[in-house]
């Protein structure tokens, strides 16, 4: 055993030095208990907000909620295990037990926002509490105000039931009573019953795997182990944000509206300051807090978001051969002000449950913010929306709501080198669709279009990615409800690039009953045959659309990203209708002459 | 019988020809410009050493990535996709999901490389819905012929007909079939219905898709060699290729569906691992392939191996929803480079050396430390290598390794050569605990199965790490794939989406299904002249709990489907589901989404060959002894060690560690505490202690 240096912060764990070899298998190891979780929860679980779109998140504490490994399957998670503990401890501090079994949604405390429901086991070791192994995910019902959403609530008593750190099994018994008071609050019991069963087991497991560690390489070994992965990944991204120019870089954007006092936008301002291997990101100047659900909980959502960005840009994974894991230390170097009372940091009892559009923006604006001094690690401006739109209806034969919650994709505007992604989850977002014939298989819906938007991409160098059209139609009486954003404001390009387009929901398309529906709905009622259609933003270019090869300009416009009648105003290309060529002579001649005119 | 096994790898084309008892292995290079030059030219070579006359062949057993290498390099065939109308570009949304969380600059293949160009991908009105495949808007028959004719004019080469659940009736399908046939008959075509007939439209189109894509080129290279065979003289072979599912198929079912080579190259090699290993007393092993960039490492409890998960069965970023034999594969291998990252963490792989420049010590101009390097500083892999035709320095290993690693580790050479070793040997250990845990099972249940070059060199570490009690090492750990083609069963695997529930059975129609699927499945068989005794049929649903999203496999039980087949079926999801997640929900309806059957031509059975018999005492095989580095007990030591030529070994030899056996194609490293055994078919146990 390596000598003592002190002790682990917080606890009276003394901190040994663990050889290079070691650290590594300890390193792996805590990836791999925290995977294990997400896939025991994701594969066993119902509701295919888990299960396709892995809204999740998972990973083992210590003593104190520091996070000493997550399971990265949503980066709106990143880093938000550890609050959830944060916020049960000041409530259950000393009175925690082996054998207990913590449910906790409470945003106020550390929760993501109230659907996010965590399962929080503690890990006691020789008699001493020394973690929690927890998993939190999306319930797609906590009796909100609206099945599965709750735009217009006033405040969080009217957004969500709250499990305000509660245990549902005291030292291993089952509380009953709470058991049936939390399925007899909500429209989807069966769902939540399986899947709060699922989240239970994944975070047992952790805890066993973690406990098997811990009798092999000792409890000193284990958490000093955990404190040098923390250092590393702080030292990781030091190094990165110290080859960033010194300065203060400045982005903002507006959100459509609160969902209530439609045409009055939000603002989200993001002011990021780089100081020798440190940075802060200071969202001042965003909106005050709004009287809806469309604020953000600060601990459980602004800050995994802020992480998120940080990382993309500093540590781009694919840039990136190391493993660099999500953990405290990548918070280290990060400042964040969002002031009391803002959007971003709200108080209570506003409520809460509809923040990804505001974090997904705000993370777009940081890097947007930086693409001066970090050209080739950012794109112009992304759809860095959401539309998660809940179907739901009342199944009469089962004597239960059926609900169903969708994420609309969006897009990536382009990039250094690269075009923008099409169709795809944005930023915060990364979540799996459902297939189609899954969906109608099971629920009295049918899917009528689900293909690229159809508009041109935003052109530029390296052109903007497009978003998604999708189209579905009620076979029976149902319900819409939906959290989205970006009606009204386009990605913009970025270098010369063009601007994108922004997002829309309409109700039945193309019929004389057709109706323009706001990006926030809390419940319309949609009658069988009523279809409701949704088109994603397209994002922004990136650089002179002059610069662009010509012959990626020709197969945009074989590939309907670019129309033929365009291409010579957008990009400068000449192309024969008839041959479908370049016309390589008038092309360089258009393009010199437009160059000229823009010198003059 | 006589039988020959080719297997085309990157750089060797290994080949094996059986006849009874009598074996005989070659080696040749690949040809990469024409693989099937390479094969002929083995398979010619073979028979003219072993003497066998070459009308007297009666199969050759066929493992080729010609198909996969398409994919990877993407250089497949011009593709046209006639979809329905609304749904141009589920190949483009896929499911929506970048690979990597946080990354800004990620490529997302199926855009940057679609299979289909979105240009030759053509919508037309149609729509069939669930649950009974009604047809909700007729094909426009029209639109349809003016589609094809546009793909034809455009140099379009392969088709592939992919609309919304179709598999419940094909019909739609079928007619743009016939259409294709007047206008465009030289199209190699892919109905969806046909080659993937099940739920989940961006896997399934996807698959359709690479089918068209691999199609062409791969048809043409297997009539080639079908063609090349006969001119050569080998009049009485049949072609079979191996599939990524763990079976052959005749040439013929191959073209149709060569989706389904996609990974057969791992493929064979578990086969091979499998039938070795019916030589010993295991029943459960993990096999542990390790190679010059890679390990490949396949969980096989009961000999059987497990299929992959539709989430898993993915080809060169691309989703193909077939069978695949369930094999993980890490970047840690003999080339795998040691060095100090950024942040000042000591990490092994998985970039690597590759052949070229290769490990330092191979003095092809390697400035970095690998794992092979490391061996040879603890003086467990030998200084001459391939029998001799490779010279090893061992100074420049010690060197580099010096260089890089040890002053700034501050240790000694041997020390972060131990470090090397033990990081690669850790990734390999918590690759082996995934695989075995998120199926439910315990490693310790298991045999360790070593091969590939540097798998033996490994295995005792790794299996006293996991718990694991013996490793088995086959008589030629480098020509297992070769020996997996030839030990394999025809094998055709046919499925139908049925979503059926538990609760509400509908036994007819589950006969029915059964029944049409054994029909193909038998058709396919006789159609290979397989006679009816050697034929079998599995019986398979893929079930999950109702409001679940991914299934697991149950088998089912043969003959007439009744009310029990059904509790049956129940019964043995809930213990599986048991098995894999430990838990189960009794109460919930059961619900049958995929049936499958797999039908089985068995084989003659490959027969083994026995070695000479011994004493205990290997000391005729003894060839000199060498001092290797050992860390016991957390001491650093240096061990002499008796080394042995395999090749002189005789059943009943016992080898006590350390030692080492030598052999020309890999070399087994017996730890102290270890005793190795040979058995009657020259197959090694290693015996941790």
């Amino acid at each position: 055993m390596s000598e003592a240096i002190g002790y682990i912060q917080g606890t009276d764990i003394k901190r040994v030095s663990v050889d290079p070899v070691t650290l590594q298998v300890l390193g792996g190891a805590f990836k791999m208990i925290a995977q294990e979780m997400g896939i025991v929860l994701y594969r066993m679980s119902y509701s295919s907000i888990i299960r396709e779109s892995e809204d999740l998140g998972a990973g083992i504490c210590d003593a104190k909620g520091r996070q000493i490994c997550e399971s990265e399957n949503s980066p709106m998670h990143a880093g938000s295990v550890g609050g959830y503990i944060q916020g049960i401890l000041q409530k259950l501090e000393g009175n925690i037990h082996d054998g207990d079994v913590i449910i906790h949604n409470h945003p106020y405390y550390g929760a993501s926002h109230t659907p996010d429901v965590q399962i929080n086991i503690p890990i006691f070791y020789e008699g001493a509490l020394i973690g929690y192994s927890a998993i939190n995910a999306h319930l797609v019902d906590v009796g909100n105000a609206g099945a599965g959403v709750a735009i217009d609530a006033r405040d969080i008593y009217a957004e969500a039931r709250i499990y305000n750190a509660l245990k549902l099994y005291e030292r291993g018994k089952l509380n009953e009573q709470l058991w049936d008071m939390i399925l007899d609050n909500v429209r989807t019991p069966s769902m939540n019953a399986n899947d709060i069963n699922a989240l239970i087991a994944a975070a047992e497991h952790g805890k066993k795997r973690f406990l098997e560690l811990i009798e092999k390489f000792g409890l000193e070994t284990v958490f000093s182990a955990s404190e040098e992965w923390m250092d590393y990944s702080e030292r990781m991204l030091r190094r990165e944000i110290a080859k960033v120019p010194d300065g203060v870089y400045h982005a903002e954007s507006y959100l459509d509206d609160d969902g209530v006092n439609l045409g009055k936008p939000l603002r989200v301002s993001t002011t990021i300051t780089i100081h020798g291997d440190s940075l802060t990101v200071d969202l001042t100047g965003s909106s005050d807090e709004v009287m809806t659900a469309f604020n953000v909980p600060f601990e459980g959502s602004t800050r995994p978001s802020i992480n998120t960005a940080i990382h993309d840009l500093f540590l781009d994974d694919a840039l990136h051969s190391e493993y660099i894991p999500q953990n405290e230390g990548l918070e280290r170097p990060v400042h964040i002000i969002a002031p009391k009372g803002s959007i971003f940091n709200p108080n209570f009892p506003r409520a809460s449950s509809a923040r990804f559009n505001q974090v997904n923006r705000m993370a777009d604006c940081i890097v947007r913010a930086l693409a001066p001094v970090m050209p080739e690690r950012v794109s112009a401006g992304s759809s860095a929306n959401i539309h998660y739109i809940v179907y739901s209806g009342f199944n009469e034969e089962v004597g239960e709501y059926w609900v169903y919650g969708e994420v609309t994709e969006g897009s990536y505007g382009g990039r250094y080198g690269k075009d923008g992604i099409d169709t795809i989850d944005c930023l915060i977002a990364n979540t799996r669709n459902v297939p189609i014939e899954e969906t109608e298989w099971h629920l009295p819906l049918r899917v009528e279009r689900y293909e690229i938007a159809p508009v041109e991409a935003a052109k530029g160098k390296w052109r903007g990615g497009i978003g998604v059209v999708r189209q579905t139609r009620f076979l029976e009486n149902g319900i819409v409800g939906c959290e989205g954003d970006r009606h009204f404001n386009s990605p913009p390009g970025l270098f010369g690039g063009g601007d994108g387009q922004p997002a829309s929901l309409v109700k039945n398309p193309g019929t004389d009953q057709e109706e323009a529906m706001p990006s926030k709905v809390s419940a319309d009622y949609f009658k069988a045959g009523d279809v409701v259609q949704v088109i994603s933003p397209s994002s922004g270019g990136y650089g002179n659309p002059l610069e662009r090869d010509p012959q990626l300009v020709l197969h945009d416009v074989l590939d309907d990203f670019c129309y033929l009648e365009n291409a010579e105003a957008d990009y400068g290309v000449v192309i024969d209708p008839v041959t479908k060529l370049v016309d390589v002579e008038a092309t360089a001649r258009v393009r010199a002459a437009r160059i000229q005119e823009f010198a003059s | 019988m006589k039988r020959i096994g080719v297997d085309v790898g990157g750089t060797f084309t290994d080949l094996i020809y059986v006849d009874g008892d009598t074996f005989a292995v070659y080696k040749t290079s690949t040809t990469p410009h024409d693989p099937s030059e390479g094969v002929m030219e083995g398979i010619n070579q073979l028979c003219s050493i072993v003497g066998a006359e070459r009308e007297q062949i009666d199969e050759v057993f066929h493992g080729t990535t010609i198909a996969t290498n398409m994919v990877l390099e993407r250089k497949g065939a011009r593709v046209g996709l006639l979809t329905t109308e609304g749904f141009r570009d589920l190949l483009h949304i896929a499911r929506h999901k970048r690979p990597y969380n946080f990354s800004i600059m990620q490529d997302i293949p199926w855009q940057s490389n679609p299979v289909v160009l979105r240009r030759d991908r053509h919508v037309v009105k149609e729509r069939v819905t669930a649950p009974n495949g009604e047809v909700l808007t007729p094909l426009d028959k029209e639109a349809a012929r003016q589609a094809v004719r546009k793909m034809r004019a455009d140099g379009v080469e392969a088709i592939a007909v992919c609309f919304l659940f179709s598999f419940l009736n094909p019909t739609h399908e079928e007619e743009v079939l016939d259409i294709i046939k007047e206008e465009f008959p030289e199209a190699y075509v892919s109905l969806r219905s046909v080659v993937s007939p099940q739920f989940r439209e961006y896997e399934s189109f996807t698959t359709t898709s690479l089918n068209s894509y691999v199609g062409p080129k791969t048809a043409s290279y297997i009539e080639n060699l079908e063609k090349m065979l006969k001119n050569s003289g080998y009049s009485s072979a049949t072609l079979h290729l191996m599939q990524s599912g763990g079976g052959v198929a005749t040439g013929k079912a191959a073209a149709a569906k060569p989706v389904h080579l996609l990974m057969s190259g791992p493929a064979a090699g578990v086969q091979g691992a499998i039938w070795a290993s019916k030589l010993t007393d295991h029943s459960h092993i993990i096999s542990l392939d390790i190679g010059g960039t890679s390990a490949d490492i396949a969980v096989i409890p009961n000999l059987k191996p497990g299929m992959r998960h539709l989430l898993d069965t993915q080809v060169g970023g691309y989703s193909a929803m077939v069978p695949m034999i369930d094999i993980a594969t890490i970047g840690a291998g003999g080339g795998s480079v040691a060095y100090m990252d950024d942040g000042g963490f000591f990490r092994v792989g998985p970039r690597s050396a590759g052949a070229v420049p290769g490990p330092a010590c191979y003095n092809r101009g390697g400035m970095e430390p690998t794992v092979t390097d490391a061996n040879i500083v603890l003086g467990r892999l030998g200084t001459e290598l391939l029998g001799g035709r490779m010279t090893i320095r061992p100074d420049l290993s010690r060197q580099v390794i010096e260089d890089k690693l040890a002053v700034r580790l501050g240790q000694s050479v041997e020390e972060s050569s131990l470090g090397i070793i033990e990081i690669m040997n850790t990734n390999m250990i918590q690759a082996i605990e995934k695989e075995s845990i998120r199926r439910g099972l315990d490693p310790r249940d298991f045999a360790l199965f070593a091969c590939g070059g540097a798998g033996a060199l490994h295995a005792c570490s790794v299996a006293r790490e996991l718990g694991i009690r013996q490793v088995i090492v086959p008589a030629s750990p480098g020509a297992l794939c070769a020996v997996g083609l030839v030990a394999t069963d025809l094998l055709y695997d046919f499925s139908k989406t049925e979503m059926q529930l538990s609760t509400k059975p509908d036994i007819a129609r589950l006969a029915k299904d059964f029944a049409l699927l054994e029909q193909e499945a038998k058709t396919r068989l006789q159609e290979d002249k397989v006679k009816e005794e050697q034929m079998s049929l599995q019986r398979i649903a893929e079930c999950r709990y109702l409001g679940q999203g991914y299934e697991l496999r149950v088998p089912v039980e043969q003959g007439e489907i009744t009310e029990q087949t059904f509790q049956a079926i129940t019964t043995v999801f809930h213990r599986t589901h048991l098995e894999f997640f430990g838990k189960d929900y009794q109460d919930t309806p059961v619900e049958i989404v995929n049936i499958r059957v797999e039908g089985i031509g068995e084989m003659p059975k490959l027969e083994a060959a026995t070695i000479p018999a011994g004493s205990e005492d290997p000391s005729e095989a003894y060839k000199y002894s060498r001092d290797i580095i050992f860390k016991l007990d957390g001491k650093i030591d240096t061990y002499s060690s008796k080394v042995y030529d395999r090749s002189k070994l005789k059943a009943g030899h016992q080898i006590q560690g350390p030692a080492i056996i030598d052999q020309m194609d890999t070399t087994l490293l017996v730890e102290p505490n270890c005793v190795a055994t040979v058995n009657p078919y020259g197959i090694i146990l290693i015996t941790i202690q």
